[in-house]
């Protein structure tokens, strides 16, 4: 993917966030001029991104949008319900769009057809001939470029020799020839601004004798043609986790901590230095002593600054709610609104990646249950709209995230019966249970309420899953709640989070981590390769003797000497080499480790345990065990 | 003889593609870029840009009230605005200043054309 295309899905996926807010926000205050110049602005803007690409049926659909916030702009047209939607559905389109250009790297191929659905339906709305906008979008005007053809290439190469070629006699008119053969063939793929400047290049140096410098513009011009041509990358993993947005400031923290590393450096030399002639140890410790705690401050600024940079606001994962919420409710037939605070708390990055999913199914569980149907609110007195909120907060080393309903709160004689009849805990311990005690319930596995399954929560998940992926971060979830006052759940989710990669592998029917910063590679061997050494086995790598451990029988279950092929995990941990046989090899995975605990604290050979997405424990394991 | 210029435009991409626009034009001129109108205006003060690009859609400031605040501090400054809706009401108030209007996205041959006048005037009043 070229770097233009890597810009725009960045600068698109703000903008339609951009976008949407405004317009979320204007149909509250219809008249708040500031929002719909920003929400003008977006549009404006992601149509010249769109240009910027050669992402024609995109210019197009936002021009039509774009047209009609002009018009509203203007006063000629009112910000209606209808205006509204039109334009929240022409950036879902785009949004759409851009995400098809994640994976593919390309200008999706039926772009135009869904362009003209959406230009269709701004045009019922608007009588396009109410404002003077635009009337030609350079944009659409953007002549056809295409990509070097391997036929092209091969031509434009073959002139490059030739313009290379020193030969004595008629070489100028050669090279000559060459360059007019050059510029016709970028003529003829729509590079026409290339071509002319190839011919007024090849006027001035040719006759110089300067052949180098054409035979370099062409270069160079086939070079800049295909990187801007879009090239498909298949398979090409989601951009959004890959790249950061990092805050100026924090750059020049770090800036400034190396420049101080590098004097703390220096001073170390000094000192080293003066240590060959310092006769007096007392007074070297003094002066080691001070540089080490110069260095000790340094390093964990050093340490704090780069946490710092993987924090995100956690409006990253609040911004598609407001959105999202106006969907639901409008389903449901419960009026609704979602009141949004702290959304500038900061988190981990991979905290508020990992955020938007149990928030989503929270706040699904709040509109979908916890709030009454519209007659039964009036009949109890409450406001129309039930309110939502959303909070995050910063406690210490805490985030502490609340979605608060003003609904009819849990019903917990109903929790009680049905955790009893879905066999959830014996129903002496349930009847036992405090009411804290009983609310948590809700988050037992399997375990819901809901008197049928409806469109929005009832998907086969319950809140255990919410649970699962806030304790897969080292968190929290609670849950509160008054009796026709509504529920309150609450995340609390630690500020940061040390990430470890591991690779997972099956041995003995189990599966196991394994750090991957022990693992050196893996092999596959015919089994008559591993030599019995003693009571143990090895086998030899690039003429190393390395010990083979079968990490199956090491655990204490059954060992997997069939099969005519050996999976091996070759380890290094604690300065030892060593082979890990295990039954297959598993996933990729960035996992929050925590000590080991319960049952397993205490036992060698375990680093630490994991929650895997399914709920199972992973068990990460510490090589330096297995291989001493 | 080269020249330094400054581009002015919210959007990192236009700015990569008035970039690399001028680096067909002009690979020997150098540039500095400008997110915004503040931005912009401590990058003149920082000094030794000859002449400026501005977007006209931005937040804060547009780019025609930066073309007026640059004028008035440096009146011999070539400015172009360029803006993807070719209003005839942005095109008048660009005139009215003393900047092109340069439609967008910014053809190779549009900037050459603003440049090539922009040399000129820098030549002359240099002379």
């Amino acid at each position: 993917m070229n770097e233009f295309i890597e810009q725009f899905l960045i600068e698109g996926r703000e903008l339609v966030a951009q976008g949407s807010d405004d317009l979320l926000a204007l149909e509250e205050q219809p008249g708040d001029k500031q929002r719909i110049d920003s929400a003008f602005r977006a549009f404006h803007t992601l149509k010249g991104a769109a240009g910027i690409v050669d992402f024609t049926a995109m210019a197009e659909t936002l021009h039509a949008g774009e047209d009609v916030l002009s018009a509203v702009r203007a006063g000629t047209v009112t910000m209606s319900p209808a205006v509204t939607n039109l334009c929240l559905a022409c950036l879902d389109q785009v949004s759409a769009w851009l995400d098809e250009m994640q994976k593919t790297g390309e200008v999706p191929a039926d772009a135009q057809t869904k362009a003209n659905e959406v230009v269709q339906r701004f045009s019922l709305v608007t009588d396009t001939s109410t404002h003077a906008e635009a009337e030609d979008d350079a944009a659409s005007r953007a002549p056809d470029v295409l990509a070097l053809t391997p036929p092209a290439r091969q031509l434009l190469d073959a002139q490059v020799r030739l313009l290379n070629d020193n030969g004595a006699d008629g070489r100028t008119a050669r090279w000559l020839s060459a360059a007019h053969v050059a510029a016709n063939v970028l003529r003829h793929l729509g590079h026409v601004a290339e071509a002319g400047n190839l011919e007024r290049l090849a006027e001035t140096a040719l006759s110089a004798g300067n052949a180098r410098a054409v035979a370099d513009a062409i270069a160079r011009t086939m070079e800049s043609v295909s990187a801007a041509a879009p090239q498909g990358t298949a398979g090409a993993a989601p951009l959004a986790d890959q790249t950061l947005r990092v805050d100026v400031k924090r750059i020049d923290v770090l800036v400034k901590l190396a420049g101080e590393l590098t004097v703390a450096k220096n001073a170390l030399g000094h000192l080293a230095r003066l240590a060959q002639d310092e006769t007096n140890p007392a007074r070297l410790s003094v002066a080691l002593k001070a540089q080490h705690l110069h260095l000790e401050r340094l390093v964990s600024e050093l340490q704090r600054s780069v946490v710092d940079l993987r924090v995100l606001p956690l409006q990253t994962a609040f911004q598609r709610f407001p959105r999202l919420v106006r969907e639901m409710t409008g389903t449901l037939g419960k009026p609704a609104r979602l009141m949004i605070e702290g959304a500038s708390t900061e988190a981990d990055k991979s905290v508020v990646a990992a955020l938007f999913e149990p928030l989503l199914h929270v706040i699904r569980n709040s509109l979908d249950h916890g709030l009454e149907a519209a007659n039964e609110r009036a009949s109890l007195g409450k406001p129309a709209i039930a309110t939502v909120h959303l909070r995050a907060a910063r406690q210490g080393e805490h985030i502490v995230i609340e979605i608060e309903d003003d609904g009819r709160g849990l019903d917990l004689a109903r929790i009680r019966a049905v955790a009893v009849e879905r066999g959830v805990a014996p129903s002496a311990v349930i009847e036992a249970m405090s009411e804290e005690e009983a609310s948590a319930l809700i988050f037992a596995p399997g375990f819901s309420t809901a008197a049928k399954v409806s469109d929005l929560s009832g998907r086969g998940v319950g809140m255990d899953v919410v649970r699962t992926s806030i304790e897969r971060f080292g968190g929290q979830v609670t849950v509160s709640s008054r009796p026709g006052q509504g529920t309150t759940v609450r995340f609390t989710l630690p500020f940061t989070v040390m990430m470890t990669r591991v690779m997972t592998v099956e041995a003995a029917g189990q599966i196991f981590g394994l750090p991957m910063e022990a693992i050196v590679e893996t092999v596959r061997l015919p089994r008559e390769a591993i030599k019995p050494i003693g009571t143990a086995s090895a086998f030899v790598l690039r003429n190393r003797t390395v010990p083979l451990i079968d990490l199956g029988q090491a655990l204490g279950g059954k060992g997997q000497t069939s099969g005519p092929e050996a999976t091996i995990v070759v380890v290094k941990a604690g300065g030892h080499i060593g082979g890990l046989e295990v039954d297959r090899l598993g996933d990729r995975l960035d996992v929050m480790l925590t000590a080991p605990d319960g049952l397993l604290a205490g036992i060698p050979g375990i680093d630490g345990t994991t929650l895997m997405g399914d709920g199972r424990v992973l068990i990460v394991l510490d090589l330096q065990a297995f291989l001493q | 003889m080269s020249f330094r210029i400054l581009i002015v435009d919210d959007s990192k991409l236009a700015r990569m593609a008035v970039a690399k626009t001028l680096n067909a034009v002009h690979p020997d001129w150098s540039r500095v870029e400008a997110a915004n109108a503040d931005e912009a205006m401590a990058k003149i003060k920082e000094g030794g840009v000859d002449l400026a690009v501005l977007d006209f859609n931005m937040p804060g400031r547009d780019g025609l009230e930066l073309a007026a605040e640059l004028k008035a501090l440096n009146p011999g400054m070539p400015l172009a605005v360029i803006s993807a809706n070719h209003q005839i009401e942005v095109v008048e108030r660009a005139k009215a200043v003393g900047a092109t209007f340069l439609s967008k996205p910014l053809t190779e041959q549009a900037l050459r054309d603003f440049l090539d006048v922009a040399v000129k005037n820098l030549k002359a009043t240099a002379a």
